[in-house]
């Protein structure tokens, strides 16, 4: 069975590029445009991996790991950010919300986005 | 008769016996009186002196008698006191400057009483003199004595009026300063408290004057402060505390030594809660700058790459090597924004934050790697020298070490022409570990040499070569070494090359 793979991300190119990337890995994708999307897509499909931006509308990348906290099934879903900021206070309030991996996307290729996570759910 | 004659002049006899043992009496007290005494004519003339009287005036009886005072007193002064003892018939102790026959001046107080005859006829005046040398002596030390104590009083005074006045000064600054200042006595009790400190914490000094630190906990507002001090009130030094919403504090001690003890502490409070608001600001700005700046640069690149890879259908000759050049543009938009991010950190002095056991020359290696292909496609003779063993372990922030080498390399490829030299050496020694990458390229011009590491700048020869570049890679490896305690420096010449060195300490 196919590994399952949350994009959140309000970039259209860039979340139209990342799901060609991975569907073509064999992955099984599904994409939500803003947080609150996302949260309520991930309550249902439970993924295996969540990619999360962080600057999105209605609710943000941080507010999305809040919450994930805060529920018991989603807690321990992966979560690797992919954003275009990335200040250390940024990165560091992320791993303290159990983030594993945060990705600038212009210092990372798709290919490298893959790798990181295959190094996270195989 | 001649009975009574007898008796008569037995009895004058024994008269003029008496009125002779009557006038030795007299010579005798007035010999032996120890005040000079004189005896003076209606005209002033000296009619009869004693022995003290000599002894004063240093004349003789036989010099004296018979002559005018007025060689031994001044004439106006004797004549005004004779006036005054004809008056009062005495005088007592006047003031008066006696002549010795050596000239010298003496101070006397002559007491004077008038003569007259039976009939009241002014016969003479009798003189009596007391020398008031030593008395004015004393008298003169005397006001010596007071001059100077006056003049020690005047001093006291006058350091009196500096000590008020240093401390008016001193209370004049504690009142104006702008940082809260509290006063710790050496039992540990609030002994000052400055207006600043009532602002700050909106409470009015006599309700916390001689509180200890744990004392202070009791009011609102005061437990981050007493946190932070504890109550030996602990060294501090620019820590900061957040009081309240909107209220931080930067606390530093300063422990006022006297004889070797610890005497008073100084805590100031210096309010940051400006540039705190300014700092979040900045923050949120460069993150939002970077992300819009950002967002538009990964989507082209990742479009390329992708391009490129084949992941989006096959693509000709032609338009892969339309692409690459567009993908190295675009790299270099990524590059140029990553710096000034960096920059913007490094000026908010928050750049450092990974720091972990590593191997310089890994990290050398992996940076090499990178630009192989360039080096190759310069015909660049290349080579990495390093020691044959392995090299002391560094505590390095990885990423930032690899940045730095990064732009060392990349300035030697760069300013280095097709089929130069560059080197790249690596040693070890004395608790450091040394990089250097010499390049056989253009050079930084000696009048030039001073500002290379200044942010935004570019060697006017490097500008000719490429016209492209930030300015701000040599600025950022600079920060990037001296923030791990490190040295950087080089040796140019133009036309010949530069080497660049930097050294990072061994734990």
């Amino acid at each position: 069975m196919a590994k399952k793979i949350t994009i959140m991300e309000d970039e259209e190119l860039i979340l139209n590029l990342l799901q060609k990337k991975l569907i073509s890995e064999g992955y099984e994708i599904s994409v939500a445009r803003n947080g609150a999307e996302g949260l309520k897509l991930i309550n249902e499909v439970k993924p295996d991996l969540i990619l999360l931006d962080i600057i999105m509308p209605e609710k943000g990348g941080f507010e999305v790991l809040e919450e994930m906290q805060k529920t018991p099934d989603l807690k321990n879903i992966p979560v690797i950010i992919i954003s275009n900021s990335g200040q250390p206070v940024e990165i560091d309030r992320a791993q303290k919300l159990g983030a594993k991996d945060w990705l600038i996307k212009t210092d990372f290729d798709p290919q490298e986005v893959v790798d990181k996570v295959k190094q996270q759910i195989g | 008769m001649a009975i009574e004659k007898k008796i008569e002049e037995e009895k004058i006899t024994t008269l003029l016996e008496d009125l002779d043992s009557l006038e030795s009496y007299i010579r005798d007290l007035f010999n032996f009186l120890p005040l000079p005494v004189f005896l003076l004519s209606p005209v002033k003339i000296i009619l009869e002196v004693n022995p003290a009287f000599e002894q004063i005036t240093d004349y003789k009886i036989e010099e004296v008698i018979g002559r005018s005072i007025e060689g031994i007193f001044n004439p106006e002064e004797i004549e005004s006191l004779i006036q005054e003892t004809i008056e009062k018939g005495s005088v007592k102790v006047k003031e008066m400057v006696l002549s010795t026959k050596t000239g010298e001046k003496i101070p006397v107080s002559a007491s004077t009483v008038l003569r007259k005859s039976e009939e009241g006829d002014i016969v003479g005046y009798f003189f009596s003199l007391f020398n008031l040398t030593d008395i004015k002596k004393k008298e003169n030390e005397l006001i010596n004595t007071q001059k100077s104590l006056l003049n020690i009083l005047e001093d006291t005074e006058e350091a009196r009026k500096a000590i008020e006045e240093e401390k008016n000064k001193t209370q004049s600054i504690v009142n104006n300063f702008t940082d809260g200042l509290l006063l710790f006595n050496q039992q540990g009790k609030l002994s000052l408290v400055n207006p600043q400190v009532e602002k700050l914490f909106g409470i009015k000094q006599d309700q916390i004057i001689g509180f200890s630190v744990e004392e202070l906990a009791s009011l609102p507002g005061f437990i981050p402060l007493v946190e932070l001090l504890g109550g030996e009130i602990k060294e501090a030094f620019r820590k900061e505390i957040i009081v309240k919403d909107n209220l931080n504090l930067e606390v530093s001690t300063v422990s006022m030594v006297s004889d070797g003890q610890k005497a008073e502490t100084l805590v100031i409070l210096h309010d940051i809660t400006r540039e705190k608001i300014i700092e979040k600001m900045k923050t949120e700005f460069v993150s939002l700058a970077a992300h819009q700046l950002r967002t538009p640069l990964s989507a082209i690149k990742w479009t390329l790459r992708m391009l490129l890879d084949g992941d989006l259908g096959r693509i000709t000759q032609e338009q892969r090597e339309f692409i690459d050049k567009s993908y190295i543009s675009n790299e270099r938009m990524i590059n140029l924004i990553n710096d000034l991010l960096d920059v913007t950190r490094i000026e908010e002095g928050r750049y450092l934050y990974k720091p972990v056991l590593s191997d310089i020359a890994e990290i050398t290696e992996f940076v090499v790697k990178s630009y192989q292909e360039l080096i190759k496609r310069k015909k660049i003779k290349f080579d990495l020298k390093k020691p044959a063993g392995k090299m002391p372990k560094v505590l390095v922030d990885v990423e930032k070490i690899r940045l730095a080498i990064e732009n060392l390399l990349n300035n030697a490829i760069r300013y280095t022409p097709v089929g130069g030299k560059v080197v790249i050496s690596l040693s070890s020694k004395d608790k450091e570990v040394q990089f250097s990458v010499q390049d056989s390229g253009a050079g930084i011009p000696e009048d030039q040499q001073e500002r290379i590491f200044t942010k935004f700048f570019r060697a006017t020869n490097a500008v000719r070569i490429e016209t492209e570049g930030s300015g701000l890679g040599l600025f950022i490896t600079k920060n990037i070494i001296e923030a791990h305690d490190g040295k950087i420096w080089f040796k140019s010449e133009v036309d010949k090359g530069s080497t660049f060195y930097f050294t990072l300490p061994v734990e």
